[in-house]
């Protein structure tokens, strides 16, 4: 496994209307995770989940297409279990990391703070092609701005 | 595209500096002297950044005289990008999914 030079992909935060204990449950238990696992357009049988969570122990999951029925395997070992609290898996083709950490709000909610970090197995070229150039464009002409002030000073 | 070569094109947008230097390159192909002057650079330096840019695959040199201007490689760094933002949306909807099902799961415990 060769170290990654750089990180984080992303965060996302989010609040989920159930206790920690709950919420990392449904995150670590076939039966719950069948309901939603996903992605959109796919299932995932409750048979076609493997669980063992210890360091080390096997996350998988086979994805069946609604449509197609072609199949999809996710294969990953989990790095860190510390329940409910935090919940980390590397995926085997990949190397990507997930992160999982849930924090009790005391109000009866739980906050899940999901980083992903590391790299594609594959790459698709996207539709998206054009926003991107967009969001590039807007990055020259933002630096070109400070260029300019910068030169005026 | 293989993990390795990923790897090299994440590490090489790890520096501010090199992304910047990127972003200027989406304007248009730019000299080592052009892109000295809005980052406050030596040459040496802007020759480093894109020394890292052009392993990853970001950045290719023309031949052109003694210029050698670079050229960003816009196709390899929006397959990066789109890349994660696909994965950021997939777990926004899974965990939209986790929300409804633990809806569900308090309900029927009322």
């Amino acid at each position: 496994m060769s170290e990654y030079p750089t990180d984080e992909n992303f965060t996302i935060r989010y609040i989920h209307p159930a206790p920690r204990a709950l919420v990392f449950a449904c995150l670590t238990t076939p039966e719950h995770l069948t309901h939603f696992w996903g992605p959109a357009g796919m299932h995932t049988p409750v048979q076609n989940i493997v669980v063992d969570l210890r360091p080390g122990g096997a996350f998988e999951t086979t994805m069946v297409n609604n449509h197609s029925g072609d199949e999809h395997t996710m294969r990953a070992v989990y790095v860190k279990v510390d329940a409910p609290a935090f919940l980390s898996w590397r995926e085997t083709d990949s190397g990507v990391l997930t992160e999982l950490t849930f924090v009790d709000r005391s109000d009866g909610t739980t906050e899940v703070i999901t980083t992903q970090r590391g790299l594609p197995p594959e790459m698709r070229t996207p539709a998206a092609r054009a926003g991107w150039g967009t969001a590039l464009e807007r990055a020259a002409d933002y630096i070109a701005s400070i260029a300019t002030k910068e030169s005026a000073s | 595209m293989n993990v390795q070569d990923l790897a090299q094109t994440f590490g090489a947008l790890a520096d501010p500096t090199r992304v910047a230097i990127v972003a200027t390159l989406a304007h248009g192909d730019a000299t080592v002297k052009e892109l000295t002057e809005p980052f406050d650079l030596t040459q040496q330096a802007v020759s480093r950044h894109l020394k890292v840019l052009e392993e990853a695959g970001l950045v290719s040199r023309r031949v052109a005289a003694q210029a050698r201007p670079a050229t960003l490689e816009v196709d390899r760094l929006i397959e990066v990008l789109a890349w994660i933002d696909e994965q950021r949306r997939g777990w926004l909807d899974r965990h939209s999914r986790l929300e409804e099902h633990l809806r569900r799961l308090t309900k029927d415990e009322r």
